[in-house]
């Protein structure tokens, strides 16, 4: 699908259904990928697509504490769950880093990979949604599902 | 990431210290695996076959089963429908 230059495909009218800010800790990770599963019962999204949303969110949102935030939980990161007409929704995670170059990033699945202790979370998030967005400097991350 | 890898690897490191190389690991009651988790996962699993021994999977979700096979890792653990089954495999 095409998409603009904000990474957004074109001509969506989006609702907002959550916008937070939280502070750069596991805990409060958990309560914000509960909370938008809870977003995703209420618009009767099935079960295996809410664990897809759930676990790039969690992802997503565990970039942005580690490599985001260096593991400060006095920093915030901005999350936000939007859905337009037909029913398809983008998370928005933005933290106050210096952002990185996706294009770095070296597959998880290559053989001097495979016991890597960390590495799979973007190619993760990927996999699990249909399109995704990383936007310059690479501090904001898009990731839609249909 | 969080406490509950944060208990998964004291509990791995505690076992190994004991000397506990052949593990059976259920993960029934683990909906998914994230990153982190599986990062913890694939270290053990190196440092327990360096020791000798194994690091089996019992009972995972569909869902962990699909992460572990997105992230090309599924192929190194042994997977089994029980306990037992992953127990007597040691055998």
């Amino acid at each position: 699908m095409p998409a603009d230059s904000n990474g957004e495909p074109e001509a969506r009218q989006l609702s907002e259904l959550l916008d937070v800010r939280l502070p750069a800790d596991a805990e409060a990770i958990a309560k914000v990928v509960d909370t938008i599963s809870e977003n995703l019962m209420r618009l009767e999204v099935p079960e295996q697509k809410r664990f897809e949303v759930a676990l790039a969110v969690q992802e997503a949102l565990a970039n942005a504490v580690v490599h985001g935030c260096s593991n400060d939980p006095s920093k915030q990161i901005r999350c936000r769950l939007k859905c337009d007409q037909r029913g398809r929704i983008v998370i928005i995670v933005t933290d106050p880093g210096p952002g990185f170059n996706p294009e770095l990033l070296s597959d998880p699945r290559r053989r001097e990979n495979l016991y890597a202790d960390n590495g799979r979370g973007v190619y993760l998030i990927r996999q699990l949604m249909d399109e995704v967005h990383i936007e310059r400097p690479g501090n904001e991350i898009r990731m839609w599902k249909y | 990431m969080g406490p509950a890898v944060d208990n998964l690897r004291r509990t791995l490191e505690e076992g190994l210290g004991n000397g506990d190389t052949r593990i059976v690991m259920n993960l029934s009651e683990v909906p998914m695996v994230d990153s982190s988790g599986i990062g913890l996962l694939v270290r053990f699993l190196a440092l327990i076959k360096q020791q000798g021994g194994n690091l089996k999977l019992a009972q995972p979700s569909q869902f962990a089963v699909r992460t572990l096979r997105l992230v090309g890792v599924l192929n190194l653990f042994e997977i089994f429908d029980s306990d037992d089954a992953a127990v007597e495999s040691f055998v």
